[in-house]
């Protein structure tokens, strides 16, 4: 039998895994690593960007705040102004369990993982709102440019941190591209102002011993397939049923794979059962089949919004790779 | 190309810099105010529509939006004393525990380009407040209420149910990810639109 990470590779690689990969078994994530302040459940916080989140209670989320009294950038053209971040190193004892983490996993059986969120286009949109983030692109693009040369710079220097201290040989970077439907931005955008982003960032892990990215993106995002090959990510983590994701394999596959296929809000709701996540998940991998593929929820990590969720989705791919391997 | 075309052609592309003065351009050739809103809101038609297609994406959606409203900006003093839209007051907000609000700030933009006068509630809006905003507001003919998470869809049933037992003469049109036109009949609403284009085609129809 393959361990994890080899029968992850397998599936990527178009060779003979000897099961489908369930959901995130392959990426061990190192929580511990430092990062900027993340809000909780019944939070309100200030982050290290200055950016207020709130997560209302019992609910699934943290939001950005963005009346006028909270939004961090309200004119685009004065960002070098109101857009200060925070340092990228953290103390050496931040890192100590992250370190002790990273060097208790088997990397013959996992991948040693590191989370990176927001991401940039997330960014652009937490400090100054989704409207005015978008508009931005096209009434001050320099800016815009600029803004995001400034990101990639945190980003980027945050990597070294990360790498320098717990070398991961994955890492699970989040960037939200679309809606349901569609892309935020079109293709023709998105190449000018966030392939460039991100061909440095993945480029800079890939040239620092990162063997695999993970983008993760619940969303429509079937447009920018091309993109995401060129950027250097190896799997789409997140793809949703809207992308037509049996096409996307057939035209990608080899290239990128694809996880997901399970949209999280037709399995992880409050009514679940596990016959409708069997239902969902015999689906996905039958239409999807065994290679460049990985069945899961298209939720952003490792765990469900309700409980059991998660491990029932777990048992119905067992019950799949038992089918059809 | 005629002045009226050209201020078409600048609010479907989101000309918004140049779009006061063509608007000025028009009127001081003597077309008529009424004439030129009519044209700005046929191109927010077609913007509508191209989106829904998925010919153009949030940005272009947003820079025409903000095109349509610097030409309405000129146009207002030379509007009929009751201006206010034919079409009447749409109340619109995302259900109580929903803070997602780009959806609902383009279905509001699209609705508003339309023909209807806006009262944005904002989001995480209680049952009770459409309710309020309804009876607190002039001519209000539609409530537009969105939800994205599954676990709002609760919320959406009582916000539209809340809406109908209040025996008050509105419509109501709801949207978000995991909606569909089956819950949305289930529950109630008038109507169901799957992205902002389609809402302001549905809310004129569902008004009409």
């Amino acid at each position: 039998m393959l361990t994890k990470r080899q029968n992850l590779m397998e599936t990527i690689k178009g060779g003979k895994p000897d099961r489908f990969v369930k959901q995130y078994e392959f990426m061990n994530f190192i929580m511990e690593a430092p990062m900027g302040a993340m809000v909780g459940p019944g939070q309100t916080i200030v982050n290290d960007w200055g950016i207020t989140f709130t997560w209302p209670e019992g609910q699934l989320g943290g939001f950005p705040v963005h009346d006028d009294e909270h939004k961090v950038l309200k004119d685009i053209t004065e960002w070098r102004k109101f857009v200060k971040a925070p340092s990228a190193i953290y103390p050496e004892e931040r890192w100590a369990a992250a370190i002790e983490h990273a060097n208790a996993i088997d990397r013959n059986e996992e991948f040693a993982t590191c989370f990176v969120a927001p991401g940039i286009f997330e960014m652009t949109h937490h400090l100054m709102s989704m409207e005015d983030a978008l508009m931005a692109l096209y009434e001050e693009p320099e800016d815009m440019h600029d803004l995001i040369d400034y990101l990639v710079e945190y980003e980027l220097a945050y990597a070294k941190e990360l790498i320098d201290h717990l070398h991961p040989d994955c890492i699970f970077h989040h960037d939200d591209w679309g809606s349901q439907r569609s892309s935020f931005v079109s293709p023709e955008m998105f190449e000018e102002f966030f392939l460039p982003a991100y061909k440095k960032i993945y480029g800079f892990y890939k040239a620092n011993g990162v063997e695999l990215i993970v983008h993760h993106s619940d969303s429509y995002a079937a447009n920018l397939v091309p993109y995401m090959i060129e950027m250097g990510i190896d799997i789409w983590q997140g793809v949703m049923t809207t992308n037509n994701v049996p096409e996307l394999i057939k035209k990608y596959g080899g290239q990128i794979s694809f996880m997901g296929d399970i949209d999280s809000g037709v399995i992880d709701f409050p009514g679940w059962t596990p016959e409708i996540i069997f239902e969902k998940t015999k689906e996905a991998c039958e239409r999807c089949g065994k290679l460049y593929f990985i069945p899961g929820a298209s939720h952003g990590l490792n765990f469900g919004c309700f409980p059991g969720v998660y491990e029932s989705n777990d048992e119905a791919i067992d019950k799949m790779s038992k089918e059809m391997f | 190309m005629s002045k009226i075309e050209e201020v078409k052609v600048l609010v479907e592309t989101g000309k918004s810099k140049k779009v006061a003065a063509a608007v000025q351009e028009a009127l001081d050739a003597g077309v008529k105010a009424q004439d030129i809103l009519d044209a700005m809101v046929a191109s927010m038609g077609v913007v509508g529509d191209k989106f829904s297609a998925g010919e153009i994406f949030v940005p272009e959606m947003l820079i025409a939006a903000k095109a349509m409203s610097k030409g309405v900006e000129v146009l207002k003093p030379h509007m009929a004393g009751d201006s206010a839209s034919s079409l009447g007051t749409c109340v619109i907000g995302t259900v109580a525990g929903d803070l997602h609000d780009i959806g609902k700030n383009l279905v509001s933009m699209m609705i508003e380009s339309a023909g209807f006068t806006i009262v944005d509630l904002g989001v995480d809006v209680p049952a009770d407040k459409f309710v309020e905003a309804i009876k607190a507001n002039e001519n209000v003919t539609l409530v537009a209420c969105s939800g994205l998470l599954t676990t709002t869809m609760p919320a959406l049933k009582e916000a539209v149910q809340t809406i109908k037992a209040s025996g008050l003469d509105v419509k109501v049109i709801v949207g978000g990810a995991p909606v569909t036109p089956e819950y949305a009949a289930e529950i109630g609403a008038d109507g169901y639109a799957p992205d902002a284009g389609s809402a302001a085609v549905k809310a004129k129809e569902i008004v009409a």
